[in-house]
């Protein structure tokens, strides 16, 4: 009996010790490294990023992923904003706040403002038709403007202009994809998903003649024979006594002239 | 309301960090990395025994908690607790490591000493160092629930409710899990002593 009762206070005494070791061990389980760094690989690793930047349109968001720019937009909270990045995408953003991101933020700004810089975009979530309409939209010239009908025969569904107009008022990277460039086939420059006037505003900033396209978006040169689209760099060379305006490719092909092959006006029929 | 597990002081008080979570709060992700990762990489090395093959499994369960956030909708992440939820994450990416680490060697094999320890022990005298190493490799030699209850126990300093909740076992089961576990560590421990010449 006294046996068993020493054997069990020695036990008890022996556990005791052993959850003392335990208690002792816990605070040295620490992580090693740079704790600021481990954080921001989970974050790296784990959510899409995200930083606001300046833009002709005001300040922006802009969410990546580790592919490229993935949703370019305004919103009245950084909340909201990334509220719409995860209902589209089923992904959380965190602030960018590692030197990788710093960088892409730069980069972008400098591409939002107009310069000529290769920017990457995640297009992952969309189909194969809205990634060859961006593709496409994408390769229209600072200055220049397409109508909806060039951009689906371009992007190989000749018949799909309706469609492109759904794929510009859902494009997820506006300005880097720059869809208002594309106007309305008779050259007036038609909505924007940022407001009509905006859509304006950016094309004059751009140095597009808005009011004189509307109406006349094509210009033949009696000289070569040739009409192009009148933001084509090579109708903004002819010299403007040469320029005959025309409101249709069809009146052009109609009154003789050839489509650019530059530029690609489509003609219907 | 929606989990079991979750007991009835969640459900009255809501964590605001799981309200800005989601709220849409950029900087909540990276207070949820901050608020939670020391503890659970503590949980996971006591679990793996391994301190890389723990920030490993601490990395992963952050990845597939934030891909979960991404994926429910704000009514349950509102009623989250974060706490809780981030333990059931590391303990399902620890038993998916045990799991494969099985099938590569057997697990009587006993571990190789750690060298790793000596760079966070700090200034604790040698004999110091020896005593909880050893608790922490024998620890590695329980049974896997044990092992569970006992970290939590032990290592997080968690209540018997609280190892309940983040496991899902009955508070009775981690009484019991935790005893045995201290009992059979006590075992090796004073087995381990012997074999050195005893203490």
């Amino acid at each position: 009996m006294h046996d068993n009762e020493s054997r069990r206070l020695s036990e008890e005494r022996n556990e005791e010790h052993v959850a003392g070791l335990l208690r002792e061990a816990a605070p040295r389980l620490r992580t090693r490294g740079d704790p600021d760094e481990s954080v921001e690989r989970m974050l790296a690793r784990g959510t899409d990023r995200l930083f606001s930047c300046d833009s002709p349109l005001g300040e922006v968001y802009v969410g990546v992923s580790e592919r490229g720019v993935r949703l370019v937009g305004k919103a009245a909270s950084p909340e909201g904003f990334a509220r719409r990045y995860k209902e589209r995408f089923g992904r959380i953003l965190s602030w960018g706040t590692d030197e990788k991101t710093y960088r892409l933020a730069e980069r972008i700004a400098a591409a939002l403002a107009g310069e000529k810089l290769e920017v990457s975009a995640d297009l992952s979530g969309t189909t194969p038709f809205q990634r060859r309409v961006l593709e496409v939209v994408k390769g229209i010239p600072r200055g220049e403007v397409r109508p909806y009908a060039w951009v689906a025969r371009e992007a190989g569904s000749p018949k799909a202009s309706r469609a492109v107009g759904t794929v510009m008022a859902n494009n997820p990277v506006p300005l880097l994809v720059p869809c208002h460039r594309v106007v309305r086939n008779d050259g007036t420059t038609g909505s924007y998903a940022f407001g009509a006037e905006e859509k304006v505003g950016l094309l004059e900033g751009e140095g597009v003649p808005v009011g004189e396209l509307a109406g006349s978006p094509y210009v033949a040169t009696p000289t070569t024979g040739i009409f192009c689209h009148a933001t084509c760099r090579n109708a903004r060379r002819t010299k403007p006594e040469n320029r005959r305006r025309f409101r249709s490719a069809e009146a052009a092909t109609d009154a003789g002239y050839r489509p650019c092959k530059v530029c690609r006006p489509v003609v219907a029929g | 309301m929606e989990s079991e597990l979750g007991s009835e002081n969640d459900m009255v008080s809501l964590d605001p960090l799981a309200e800005r979570l989601a709220d849409g709060d950029p900087s909540a992700p990276r207070e949820l990395v901050e608020r939670h990762h020391a503890e659970l990489h503590r949980y996971a090395r006591g679990l793996l025994r391994d301190a890389p093959a723990a920030e490993d499994a601490v990395q992963e369960a952050f990845e597939r908690a934030f891909a979960a956030l991404g994926r429910y909708p704000e009514e349950r992440i509102k009623t989250l607790s974060l706490r809780p939820w981030l333990y059931r994450i590391t303990l399902n990416v620890v038993r998916n490591v045990w799991r494969n680490s099985h099938r590569e060697m057997s697990v009587a094999e006993p571990p190789e000493p750690d060298e790793r320890f000596a760079a966070v022990s700090g200034p604790a005298s040698g004999a110091d160092r020896e005593a909880w190493m050893d608790t922490l490799e024998a620890l590695g030699r329980l049974s896997e629930r044990q092992r569970v209850a006992v970290s939590l126990r032990y290592l997080e300093d968690l209540p018997y409710a609280g190892i309940s909740e983040v496991t899902g076992w009955p508070e009775n089961t981690c009484k019991t899990l935790v005893h045995r576990g201290i009992g059979r560590l006590s075992v090796l421990l004073s087995d381990k002593s012997d074999e050195k010449g005893g203490s």
